[in-house]
């Protein structure tokens, strides 16, 4: 296993054995890439470049006559054998798809496209579609307005429109539903065929606008520019694939795909950054992991390693988390959020050093790999090999005394681990082993060491009894911690995951331990403060704002 | 050890960051995306030109001048059928007049009363006086006309309808062809 000294990050003076050797330093020198550098979408961007050139164009139109005429000479001389075409009948045909496209077209995308994406729960998906929408309508009546475009003259219209002709509504919206559809729906792999069928859809409406003269040549492209520009843009900032992949096989966002570029940075990564030449990276435990992709990393000599993958989407989950503990209980503890990824690795990297030193059997830790500077880090500590997690073995006194055990040296060092659940809890070779120290403390509250406490307990009874859990539990703890530990345990305090394990256990082992501890007033966890009644007011106001954003940008966008 | 100064420092940043985060979002409720063409006015070109392409046979296009104290314009829409702007006013309640601009009108119910829009005709439908005033009024020309709808509060008085009736004016076709030829593109409207 690479140690902290072997890697060259501890150089003692006077220490040149790594001088020339080329081995142990592995800074990585300016200019060159990180493994999995953050690239900007040429696509997004080059329509970003387009939507600035038409904004200089109508400010310049804003202000003088000159280029409007000049445009719209060109733009009539380009139309002008289009419009010739016109026969008896093909007139009906382009009519009906030129009406078809201002009045239907865009409500038949953009509902399925809602609902599918509520449906498969990707809220942000659905949210960024109609914020799209509403940025899009903004942007061309704002645009409209201004510079007052009218239809094209010297033409007999023959079809359906309405308002100013630049940038054009219909092929706007129409544009920015079809590509936020692609991207709230279609899966990477099949982007290009999705994107094909926009495209074909694109020029049948726009051909059909162009002969009926409802149009010109640059106010369709005006109005695509600014449908794809705004949902290319929103949607790849707010929404990446890399970090909120469009998959149907039920894995949860939490899970990154460590396939392909991905999987070839994290190898590059260990081997560059922590010298793991790894052969093999894939996921592992996910089940119990809903906040980050946990790996197993296996090299070339058989070694193994666990890597917890953390990226933005991760952070964004601390935050919301950290937000919602907030309105429903107070500041019950610490509930600042991270402000980054590299922060949040570095913390439970950190931690974990402190328990390890502290003598807490943690899994040892690592190092650090950095994937993507700011974006994605790779946690990487000992592989606990033939380990299990607690609740799949026959939890006997042995393995009681260590888990309680493993409190007491966290209160002795003044750390809470504040995650104490099945999943966290490892077996390996009859030694009991504490994994993820992310969520830990350094100095927590009385209660938070009382609710570590109640949540070993609670998870040492699902494998053998509340009685024997508590009989051992007297031989470390006095009868007044034991009571403060249950008085403080209820809700908010139990993990997810340890809540679903009690309520398929069925057996009331939470009551089971109040009956035997002595009685104790719950411990209150609501905190009020004006800090609160403000985030709250805030959310509120947020929430109303979105909602009504919504409501009634449906029907300015044609969707109600 | 906390440098001076520096705490409300970052305060101040975090409070400015919020009041900036409220407005935007304020703003963002307050900030309709409603389709909100400039009304026809006689005076700028506003929606004068596509008021004029959205009935191609009618031979007078109608602009506003400035409206009455206590008269706003609220929604103008402009298609391939007509155009309509609806005007709320302090007193007569929203939406107490609508202007329509069509190629056709019905008049069959309507008076004919001598008309100030000459080459128009006019003809008046008062429906009702009191207790609110509901009415509509009709200026016909070659291939088109344009009719106000008056629809007042309760105890509103019917001269209302005369000072907002009076910001009507109608530009014949022909006059805004050649404008438009001399300014812009000698294209047919």
């Amino acid at each position: 296993m690479p140690s902290l000294a072997r890697s060259g990050s501890i150089v003692t003076v006077g220490d040149v054995s790594n001088i020339g050797t080329g081995q142990r330093r592995r800074r990585r020198p300016s200019g060159e890439p990180p493994p999995l550098p953050h690239e900007l979408n040429w696509a997004a961007y080059s329509w970003l470049i387009a939507f600035v050139f038409f904004s200089l164009l109508w400010v310049w139109i804003f202000l003088s006559d000159r280029p409007a005429i000049e445009i719209t000479e060109w733009d009539l001389v380009v139309m002008r054998p289009i419009v010739d075409l016109r026969t008896d009948w093909l007139d009906p045909m382009m009519q009906w798809i030129t009406a078809f496209a201002t009045h239907w077209l865009n409500p038949l995308i953009a509902w399925p496209a809602l609902i599918a994406a509520l449906w498969f729960r990707r809220i942000r998906h659905a949210l960024l579609l109609v914020a799209t929408l509403s940025l899009v309508n903004g942007t061309v009546n704002l645009v409209a307005a201004r510079i007052l475009r009218p239809r094209p003259l010297g033409f007999e219209i023959i079809g359906d429109w309405e308002g100013f002709a630049q940038p054009s509504r219909t092929i706007a919206n129409l544009a920015a539903v079809a590509v936020g559809a692609t991207l709230t729906l279609v899966p990477l792999a099949h982007r290009r065929l999705a994107n094909a069928a926009t495209a074909a859809v694109l020029m049948v409406v726009s051909f059909a606008m162009l002969y009926s003269a409802v149009l010109h040549p640059t106010d369709i492209v005006a109005g695509a520019t600014v449908g794809i520009a705004f949902a290319l843009v929103l949607f790849r900032a707010l929404a990446p694939e890399s970090v909120f992949p469009i998959t149907y096989d039920g894995r949860k966002t939490a899970h990154l795909d460590v396939d392909g570029a991905r999987g070839e940075a994290i190898r590059l990564g260990l081997a560059r950054q922590l010298d793991i030449d790894a052969v093999d990276v894939h996921p592992v435990g996910l089940e119990g992991s809903a906040a980050s992709t946990p790996l197993r990393i296996e090299t070339a000599d058989g070694e193994l390693y666990f890597g917890k993958l953390y990226a933005r989407t991760h952070l964004r989950s601390d935050r919301s988390y950290k937000l919602w503990r907030t309105l429903v209980y107070g500041r019950l503890e610490d509930e600042q959020h991270f402000t980054s990824v590299r922060r949040l690795v570095q913390h439970e990297h950190y931690m974990l050093h402190v328990m390890s030193d502290n003598g807490v059997p943690v899994c040892e830790p690592v190092g650090i790999v950095e994937i993507t500077p700011d974006r994605e880090y790779l946690v990487v500590t000992e592989f606990l090999k033939g380990g299990v997690e607690i609740g799949d073995v026959e939890v006997d006194d042995e393995l009681i005394d260590q888990g309680l055990a493993v409190i007491e040296t966290l209160w002795t060092a003044g750390l809470a681990h504040r995650d104490i659940k099945p999943a966290n809890l490892m077996v390996q070779d009859g030694r009991l082993r504490v994994i993820d120290a992310g969520f830990g403390q350094m100095r927590p509250s009385p209660w938070r060491q009382a609710v570590d406490l109640a949540n070993m307990m609670l998870v040492l009874a699902l494998g053998s009894s509340p009685e024997q859990v508590y009989e051992r539990a007297r031989l470390r703890f006095s009868e007044d911690e034991l009571a403060e530990a249950f008085a403080a345990s209820k809700g908010v305090t139990l993990p997810s995951a340890l809540r679903r394990s009690l309520h398929q256990d069925g057996r009331e082992v939470l009551a089971q331990f109040r009956e035997m501890a002595p009685e104790r007033p719950p411990v209150s966890i609501q905190r009020w403060s004006l800090r609160r009644v403000g985030l709250t007011l805030w959310v509120a106001l947020i929430a109303v704002a979105i909602v009504s954003m919504f409501v009634s940008n449906l029907g300015d966008v044609g969707l109600r | 050890m906390r440098v001076p100064g520096t705490g409300s420092r970052r305060l101040r940043r975090r409070h400015t960051a919020w009041a900036v985060a409220t407005l935007l979002v304020g703003g963002l409720v307050g900030c309709s995306v409603e389709q909100t063409l400039p009304p026809p006015y006689c005076e700028t070109s506003g929606s004068g030109l596509i008021v004029a392409q959205s009935v191609p046979s009618a031979t007078q296009i109608p602009c506003l001048a400035d409206l009455p104290a206590g008269w706003s314009v609220s929604t103008v829409k402009v298609n391939e059928h007509h155009s309509v702007v609806t005007l709320d006013s302090d007193r007569a309640g929203d939406g107490a007049a609508v202007l329509r601009f069509e190629d056709a009108c019905d008049v069959s119910a309507a008076v004919s009363t001598p008309s100030e829009l000459l080459p128009a005709e006019r003809y008046d439908a008062i429906e009702q006086v009191r207790p609110s005033f509901r009415a509509e009024r009709f200026y016909v020309f070659d291939g088109g006309c344009v009719y106000w709808t008056f629809d007042f509060d309760v105890g509103v008085s019917a001269t209302q309808s005369v000072a907002i009736g009076d910001t009507l004016s109608l530009v014949s076709r022909n006059d805004l062809q050649r404008s438009i030829s001399e300014t812009f593109l000698d294209e047919e409207i």
